[in-house]
C-alpha cells in the first residue's frame, strides 16, 4: 500500500525538494494560498476529522478556530519535543520527509494567519534539526517560504528552535515557557494558548506528525481524507513499535485497520527469540499497561483513539512498547517511576514529591526491601497525585504504576516474599 | 456582579475574583502555600483544591433545574485550584467534602516527605503555615521513611541578609514572584528540576535588591531567614511593639519585635496608605543602634578639659545657668540646632523653649541638607489633598516625579509609585538630570540639565499657556497675577527652554498636554529639586505655578507632594524649627539666624555664644567651630558631642512613645519598645527640664513684673509624651485632634501567637495582608483644601541663569545612597557590605575625553577642596554632569551644583 506519510519508504531522495515537488510536494501549500480563503483550509481540515497525532486527538482544525479574532501577531508552533519513550515516528518525518512537515506547516500557518512558525524540537534531535533547517532553506530558495509567496502577499518565516533535554516540555505551556527563554515548566490553564501563547499571543500548537497530514487534506480533499479510517479517528497513523519484536520500527496504517496482535505479530515479526507476549505499554511510558493474557480480545481490538478504552489503556502516542515474558513488571514500573522522577519539572507538589515517593517505594520493593503494605502504599500514593497535579504528566507517571499493581500483582508480591526480582535471579 | 456559592453560603463579589477570596468574604478560609493576595496566582502547591461546578445548561441553553427546582450543577471532573480560578455567576464551590479533605492531606503529606521537620531550631516555628496547616489539615501520622528523605544544602546565604534552607523550601515561589512582581529586582529564580528544583540568586552581588527582607515575611516555610534574626530567638518569645521606621521619610509601619530589652527582629505593619505590608532593608536591619556598646548611658560635663559623668541634675542645672547668663546678656547668642530625625513632640518643645523661655528665632533643623523657605510653604498651601494614597494612583492621575531618586531615598515609594504606574495605569512623567530606577515605570522619562530645572519647568508652563489649555475658570476665580505672570514669561518660550535644558521642544510639549489635560495632576518633587530650588527660587515658584494654572490642586491626588529625606523632616517644618517659621507653619515676625549663620564658616568667630544641638551633628560636615558654651543631646558621642561642654544622652525611638509626621504629611505613633539605655531620657523631658529651670529663674528675675503663661514652670510640667501631643492637637490647627488616641485608630497588632494573648487564636503570619488594608495616621490639610475660597498668588521669579543656552563645564550633582555611612547604618555589622565605596558617575563621553576609565582612581575638585574617588563610568548621568552620593565616607556637605574638575590620579 501506498505511505501517505512516511512517504520516504516509497520514494527514495524525497528529502530534496525537487523529488518532492516533482511527486506533487508544495501543490497543497500552492492550492491554499493562490485559491483559498484562510478560513476555507480550517473548514478542510475540520471537515477531515484530523485528530492531534501528539496523544490526546483534539481535532485539528477546531484547535485552529479557536483563535480570538483580530488579535496578531499569532503563531504556529510544531511541537518536535518527541519524548515519550517508545516514540520515534515525528524524528523519522522530520529526518527523511522533511518538506511534507514544512509544506504542512505552511498551510496551517496560512490558515490561522501566522508569518513567524516555530518548530520547538528536542535538543536530543541534532540531525532532525538540520535536516528541517535545510528543508526550510530549500523551501524559501523555491519561494514557498519568505515574503511575497508565490506571488501573494503572504509572508511566512519558520524558525527551528532547539531544546534543551527535558519530556516536560512536550507539555505545550511548558514548551511556551522555554521558548520564551524561561524554566520549563508548565502554565496554569486557563488562559489556554490558543489565547495567551507565545508571547502572549494566540498560538496554536501542533504535533509534527499532525502538521504532515495536512498537505493531503487540501491536496486530495477533505472528504478523501475523511474516508481513510474510522469515523471518529480519521487518516493515516504512524505505530512506533519497539521493545521485544523482531521488526520494531515505525509502520503506518490507517486508523482502525490494524490491531496489536497485527502488529506485534504480523508486521513486527513476533516476540523476539521464540518468547511468548506478556505485557504491552500503548503509549510509551504513559500507558496503563496491557496484560493480554487477562483479557485475549484486547490484541484483536482495531487500533484508534478509543478502541483500547474498554481494556482500560489508551492509544496516545501509538508508541507501542512490547515486554516479552523475561520481563519483571516492577522493574517496568520502576524504570518508568524513575523516568518521570526525573523528568518532573518540580513546579507542582503531588507530581514532584509523588514522582520521588514511587520511586524510592519501587526502588524498595524491587530490591526485595519492601512489605505487602508498601504494594498497596504505593497504589495509594499513586492515586494521591491523580488528579491533582498542574499538568498530565503527574497523572502519566501514575498509570503504568496502578495498572501493573491491579494487572499484575502477584509478581509485586513474589517480591516481597522473595525478597527480591525473580527475573534476576 | 456574579454570585457564588461556597459551602452552601451565597456571596456577590466584583467580576475577576478568584474562589480563594470569594470564600475569605464568607468565612471559609481555604488553605494556601503559594497563593499570596499581593502577588499574581500560579497554581503550584495545590494546597488550595476545592470541587468546583456550575449551572447546568440544557442544549438550549437554559439551565436545568434538579428535582428541587434548584439549577442543577455540573461538577468538574477534578478537583480545581481556588487561587487560580476566577469565579463566574451560579458557581457552586464545596470545601467542605471527603474529597477536599483527602486531597489538602495528600498535599500535606506530600510536602513533609522532603521537609526536613527541624521546626525546634527553625525561626519560622510558632508563625509557620506549614505547621499550622499541617496541624489543621495535615494526616496524623508518617507513611515516609524519614532514610528515603530527599537532602539539600541547609545553610546556603542566598544575599548578605537571607539564609536559604533548600530542604526547608516547599517550591512555591513566593519569593521569586515578590522580588519580580513587586520589587521588580529580577534577581532570584528557580534552577533544575523535579525534586531538585531549587531557589538561586541570578544577580551579583547576591540577593540585590533593597526589599529583599520581605521574602522572609511572605516565606510560608523557614526556608528564608533572616540573617540577622536567624536563631536568635523564638518568635513566641518575642513581643511586638507597633512602631514607625526611624530612617526615611516614608515612615513604614513596623513591628518592633523586642526580647531581653533588645529589638530582635523588625517586620512590617500594614498601612495601605503607606507601605502596604513591605518595607526596605534598611529599616528591616538598620536598628542595632538602638542597643550599641557605644550609647551613652549618662549625662556628661566637660572638667579640667575632660567630658566626665554626671548627674542629671548637676548637667541640666549647668546648662540652665550658662543658658540664662548668656541670655541676659543676649537671648540672640543662643541658637539651637535639632535634626530632623528627633519626634514631634521634641521638636515642638524645642522651639517652645527658644521663643517662649529663651526668646530666640535662631533655629533651624537644616544640616546637611536644605529646605527652602518657598518650598515648604508651598507644601502648606497646595499639599497633596488628604485621602492620596501613592500606591494606588490609577490613569487618572498624572504624577510629575521632579528630581527625585525613591529607589535611594525612599525605597517604598519607589514600589508604590511601581504598582501605581504598572497595575493601576497611572501617567507617570520621570524627570531628573539623570535616569534613576523610577524611569523604567514612567509613560516619559525626561532627563534634563542640573540647573536648568527653572527653564524645564517654565517651558512646561509656557507650552501649557501656548495651546491655551490652563484651566480659565480655576485662574478666574481663584488665582492672581496671571497677566503680570504670563507677561513675565513672554521671553521664555518652549524651545528657548528646551535649548538650555537639553529637553526637546515637542517632548516638553507632550508632558505639558498630559500634565493639563489628567483629570488629576501630582507632583511628588525630591532632594535634587530642592537642591535646585535652595539655588534658584524660580524652581520652587515654577512648581507652585504648575499647579495653580491648572487648577491641581485642593484634593485628593492634586498638589505637592514633598520627598524629604529624613523621618520627621516634615515635622520639624510643621513645628518651626526654622529661623523664619513658627509652629503650624507659621511666619516668625523677627527672622532669626539659619543653621548656616549660626555656623559660620572655619575662619571666622562663631556667631553664636551658646549652642543646643539635639539629634543633629554639624561638626561631622567639617568647618564646625565650638562656641563658648555647647550643648549637645544625642545617642552617641558625636563629633559634635565630642567637642561639647555638656552632653545628654537621649532615648531612642524604640524607648519611647512618640509621633514623625511622613513625607506626605502623615502624622504616625511609634511606641516604646525597650527599657531606657543606661540613664537616657527622652528629648522632649530632658527640653522640658531645662525650661523649667530656666523658667524658674526667670520668674526670680522678673519678679514683681507680669509673668506670660509659658514663664510658668507649670506649663512645663508634661507626664508623657501623649501630654505634649495633647497640647499640641489642642493650639495647633495643623494637627488639631490627633491627639494619640486618635492617631491609634487603626493601629492593630497582628492576631497573637500562641504564647501570647488569648491561645484560643489563630496562630499569626507576618505579611498576609490579614488585616484588610487598613490606613492608620492622620493627614494634615493644605490650605487649598481646608479653604475652598482661597485666594493663591502667581509669583513670577526669573530664573537664576540668564537665558541662554551656553556650555557648560562639568556641574556637581549630589544624590545619596540608602545604605550611607552614617553612624546608624555602622551599628549595623550585617549591612556594611551593601555601603558602596565613595564613587563619583562621569558619563562615558566626558570619561572618554578625560581619558578615564570605569574604576579609575580620580581626583574631583570644587570650591577648593578636593577628593579622591573611583569612578563609575555609566549611562546614569547625562553629559556634563558628574554624580557623587554625599552621604557615603568622606563626601559629606557637596555643594550641588558646583563646577568640577575631574582628573586622574
Amino acid at each position: 500500500m501506498e505511505h501517505l506519510i512516511l512517504r520516504d519508504l516509497d520514494i527514495s531522495d524525497i528529502d530534496r525538494i525537487e523529488v518532492y515537488e516533482k511527486h506533487g510536494g508544495y501543490s497543497a501549500f500552492r492550492k491554499a494560498v493562490k485559491e483559498m480563503a484562510p478560513d476555507q483550509v480550517t473548514d478542510a481540515v475540520k471537515v477531515s476529522g484530523l485528530r492531534g497525532r501528539g496523544g490526546a486527538g483534539f481535532p485539528a482544525g477546531v484547535k485552529w478556530s479557536f483563535l480570538p479574532k483580530g488579535v496578531f501577531p499569532r503563531y504556529l508552533v510544531a511541537n518536535a519535543d518527541e519524548s515519550e519513550p517508545g516514540t520515534f515516528k515525528d524524528r523519522q518525518i522530520m529526518e527523511r520527509n522533511p518538506h511534507q512537515f514544512i509544506e504542512g506547516m505552511a498551510i496551517a500557518s496560512y490558515a490561522i494567519q501566522c508569518h513567524h512558525a516555530f518548530i520547538y524540537i528536542r535538543g536530543e534531535f541534532p540531525h532532525a534539526a538540520q535536516c528541517l533547517e535545510r528543508a526550510i532553506a530549500q523551501a524559501e530558495a523555491r519561494g514557498y517560504l519568505g515574503e511575497k509567496i508565490l506571488g501573494t502577499d503572504y509572508a511566512l518565516r519558520i524558525t527551528v528552535h532547539r531544546g534543551a533535554g527535558a519530556y516536560i516540555c512536550g507539555e505545550e505551556t511548558a514548551l511556551l515557557e522555554s521558548m520564551e527563554g524561561k524554566l520549563g515548566q508548565p502554565r496554569v490553564k486557563p488562559p489556554f494558548p490558543a489565547v495567551v501563547g507565545l508571547y502572549n499571543k494566540p498560538t496554536v500548537i501542533n504535533n509534527v506528525e499532525t502538521l504532515a497530514n495536512v498537505p493531503l487534506i487540501i491536496e486530495r480533499g477533505a472528504d478523501w481524507y475523511a474516508k481513510i479510517g474510522t469515523a471518529k479517528s480519521t487518516g493515516p497513523k504512524i505505530f512506533c513499535l519497539s521493545g521485544h519484536v523482531n521488526r520494531p520500527g515505525n509502520y503506518e496504517a490507517p486508523f482502525g485497520s490494524i490491531s496489536l496482535r497485527d502488529l506485534i505479530f504480523d508486521l513486527g515479526g513476533g516476540i523476539r527469540g521464540g518468547k511468548k507476549l506478556k505485557a504491552i505499554l500503548p503509549a510509551g511510558a504513559s500507558s496503563f499497561v496491557i496484560n493480554p493474557a487477562a483479557n485475549e480480545a484486547v490484541l484483536d481490538a482495531k487500533l484508534d483513539f478509543e478502541s483500547l478504552t474498554p481494556f482500560g489503556s489508551a492509544l496516545g502516542s501509538a508508541s507501542v512498547i512490547v515486554m516479552d515474558d523475561a520481563t519483571c513488571m516492577v522493574w517496568m514500573a520502576k524504570k518508568t517511576s524513575h523516568f518521570f522522577e526525573h523528568e518532573s519539572c518540580g513546579k507542582c507538589t503531588p507530581c514532584r514529591e509523588g514522582t520521588y515517593w514511587m520511586a524510592r517505594l519501587l526502588d524498595r520493593i524491587d530490591s526485595g526491601a519492601g512489605t505487602l503494605a508498601d504494594i498497596d502504599l504505593l497504589a495509594n500514593v499513586a492515586n494521591q497525585i491523580l488528579g491533582k497535579t498542574l499538568c498530565p504528566l503527574g497523572d502519566f507517571s501514575t498509570a503504568p504504576v496502578t495498572s501493573s499493581v491491579k494487572a499484575f500483582r502477584e509478581e509485586y508480591e513474589r517480591h516481597v516474599k522473595e525478597r527480591g526480582c525473580w527475573a534476576r535471579k | 456582579m456574579p454570585q457564588v456559592t461556597i459551602d452552601n453560603k451565597k456571596v456577590e463579589v466584583p467580576n475577576g475574583t478568584l474562589i480563594v477570596e470569594a470564600a475569605k468574604k464568607v468565612g471559609v478560609e481555604i488553605p494556601v502555600f503559594c497563593y499570596h493576595p499581593k502577588l499574581q496566582p500560579v497554581g503550584m502547591c495545590r494546597m488550595c483544591l476545592v470541587e468546583v461546578g456550575t449551572p447546568k445548561r440544557g442544549k438550549d441553553g437554559q439551565i436545568e433545574l434538579d428535582a428541587n427546582g434548584a439549577p442543577a450543577i455540573a461538577w468538574m471532573p477534578k478537583l480545581q485550584t481556588a487561587c487560580t480560578t476566577v469565579v463566574s455567576d451560579g458557581m457552586t464551590v464545596r470545601t467542605d467534602t471527603a474529597q477536599v479533605a483527602d486531597a489538602r492531606r495528600a498535599i500535606v503529606e506530600f510536602l513533609l516527605t522532603s521537609h526536613p521537620l527541624d521546626c525546634p531550631i527553625c525561626d519560622k516555628g510558632g508563625e509557620c503555615p506549614l505547621q499550622n496547616l499541617t496541624m489543621a489539615y495535615g494526616p496524623g501520622q508518617s507513611r515516609f521513611p524519614v532514610e528515603s528523605k530527599f537532602h539539600n544544602a541547609k545553610r546556603v546565604p542566598l544575599g548578605d541578609l537571607i539564609m536559604l534552607d533548600r530542604e526547608r523550601c516547599i517550591q512555591c515561589s513566593r519569593c521569586v514572584r515578590f522580588q519580580d512582581e513587586i520589587a521588580d529586582d529580577h534577581v532570584l529564580g528557580f534552577a533544575a528540576r523535579g525534586r531538585g528544583l531549587e531557589i538561586v540568586t541570578l544577580s551579583d552581588p547576591p540577593f540585590d535588591s533593597k526589599f529583599s527582607g520581605n521574602t522572609i515575611d511572605i516565606c510560608p516555610v523557614g526556608a528564608l531567614t533572616s540573617r540577622d534574626f536567624r536563631l536568635s530567638a523564638r518568635v513566641w518569645e518575642v513581643r511586638d511593639y507597633p512602631s514607625v521606621c526611624a530612617h526615611c521619610s516614608v515612615g513604614c509601619n513596623i513591628l518592633i519585635g523586642e526580647r531581653d530589652h533588645a529589638i530582635k527582629r523588625i517586620v512590617p505593619r500594614e498601612n495601605a496608605s503607606v507601605n502596604e505590608i513591605w518595607t526596605c532593608d534598611k529599616g528591616r536591619f538598620v536598628h542595632h543602634f538602638t542597643v550599641a556598646p557605644d550609647r551613652l548611658t549618662t549625662p556628661l560635663v566637660r572638667k579640667n578639659g575632660n567630658l566626665e559623668p554626671a548627674t542629671w541634675n548637676e548637667a541640666l542645672d549647668l546648662v540652665a545657668s550658662r543658658f540664662k547668663e548668656i541670655k541676659w546678656h543676649d537671648p540672640n547668642a543662643i541658637g539651637g540646632l535639632a535634626g530632623d530625625r528627633a519626634s514631634n513632640e521634641d521638636l515642638y518643645l524645642f522651639q517652645k523653649l527658644f521663643r517662649q523661655v529663651i526668646g530666640s528665632n535662631n533655629l533651624d533643623h537644616r544640616v546637611g541638607w536644605s529646605v527652602t523657605n518657598t518650598g515648604a510653604d508651598s507644601v502648606r498651601v497646595y499639599g497633596a489633598g488628604v485621602g492620596t494614597n501613592l500606591g494606588a494612583l490609577d490613569q487618572n492621575v498624572t504624577a510629575l516625579v521632579f528630581g527625585a531618586d525613591p529607589e535611594e531615598e525612599q525605597p517604598v515609594i519607589r514600589l508604590r509609585l511601581k504598582r501605581s504606574a504598572r497595575t493601576f495605569g497611572a501617567n507617570l512623567i520621570v524627570a531628573n538630570g539623570r535616569v534613576t530606577k523610577l524611569a523604567k515605570y514612567a509613560k516619559q522619562s525626561l532627563v534634563y540639565q542640573y540647573g536648568a530645572e527653572a527653564y524645564f519647568l517654565l517651558g512646561l508652563i509656557r507650552a501649557i499657556l501656548d495651546e491655551r489649555l490652563e484651566n480659565r475658570d480655576f485662574i478666574a476665580t481663584r488665582v492672581q497675577n496671571f497677566d503680570a505672570f504670563a507677561t513675565s514669561l513672554e521671553p521664555y518660550t518652549v524651545e528657548r527652554c528646551a535649548e538650555i535644558c537639553h529637553v526637546k521642544p515637542e517632548k516638553i510639549r507632550d508632558a505639558a498636554r498630559q500634565i493639563a489635560q489628567s483629570p488629576n495632576f501630582l507632583i511628588l518633587y525630591g532632594r535634587e529639586a530642592m537642591f535646585a530650588q535652595q539655588n534658584d527660587v524660580a524652581v520652587a515658584r515654577a512648581l507652585a505655578a504648575l499647579l495653580l494654572i491648572t487648577g491641581h490642586l485642593g484634593r485628593a491626588n492634586n498638589g505637592l507632594v514633598a520627598l524629604y529625606p529624613h523621618n520627621n523632616s516634615t515635622g520639624a517644618i510643621d513645628f518651626g524649627v526654622l529661623p523664619d517659621g513658627g509652629v503650624g507653619r507659621t511666619r516668625v515676625e523677627r527672622r532669626g539666624l539659619s543653621a548656616r549663620e549660626m555656623l559660620g564658616r572655619s575662619n571666622e568667630r562663631p556667631s553664636m555664644r551658646a549652642l543646643y544641638v539635639m539629634a543633629c551633628d554639624p561638626a561631622a560636615d567639617g568647618n564646625f567651630v565650638k562656641p563658648e558654651f555647647l550643648v549637645v543631646q544625642d545617642l552617641f558621642l558625636t563629633e559634635t558631642a565630642r567637642l561639647a561642654d555638656v552632653v545628654l544622652p537621649a532615648q531612642s525611638f524604640a524607648e519611647r512613645d512618640g509621633t514623625f509626621t511622613n513625607t506626605e504629611r502623615r502624622a504616625q505613633l511609634f511606641r516604646a519598645a525597650l527599657k531606657p539605655i543606661g540613664e537616657a531620657k527622652p528629648d522632649w523631658w530632658i527640653i522640658a527640664e531645662i525650661a523649667k529651670r530656666l523658667v524658674s529663674g526667670l520668674q526670680f528675675q522678673v519678679s514683681g513684673s507680669q509673668v506670660s503663661g509659658n514663664l510658668k514652670p507649670e506649663t512645663w510640667n508634661y507626664a508623657t509624651a501623649s501630654a505634649v501631643m495633647d497640647e499640641i492637637a489642642a493650639t495647633v490647627s495643623l494637627y488639631k485632634g490627633m491627639t494619640y488616641a486618635a492617631l491609634a485608630e487603626n493601629v492593630k497588632l497582628p492576631r497573637p501567637r500562641s504564647g501570647q494573648g488569648n491561645p484560643s487564636e489563630q496562630p499569626t503570619e507576618i505579611a498576609m495582608g490579614e488585616l484588610e488594608n487598613i490606613s492608620s495616621g492622620k493627614v494634615w490639610a493644605s490650605v487649598a483644601e481646608s479653604d475652598a475660597r482661597a485666594k493663591f498668588e502667581l509669583v513670577w521669579s526669573e530664573p537664576s541663569r540668564p537665558l541662554t543656552a551656553d556650555s557648560r563645564p562639568l556641574t556637581l550633582a549630589v544624590a545619596r545612597s540608602l545604605y550611607d555611612g552614617g553612624t546608624l547604618v555602622s551599628k549595623t555589622q550585617i549591612v556594611q557590605a551593601r555601603v558602596p565605596a565613595p564613587f563619583v558617575e562621569i558619563n562615558s563621553q566626558d570619561a572618554e575625553q578625560l581619558g578615564i576609565a570605569d574604576g579609575a582612581r580620580v581626583r574631583v575638585s570644587f570650591d577648593m577642596r578636593v577628593i579622591e574617588l573611583d569612578a563609575r563610568v555609566d549611562g546614569h548621568v547625562p553629559p556634563d554632569a558628574v554624580l557623587i552620593p554625599n552621604n557615603l565616607d568622606g563626601t559629606a556637605a557637596l555643594p550641588m551644583g558646583a563646577r568640577v574638575k575631574i582628573e586622574k590620579v
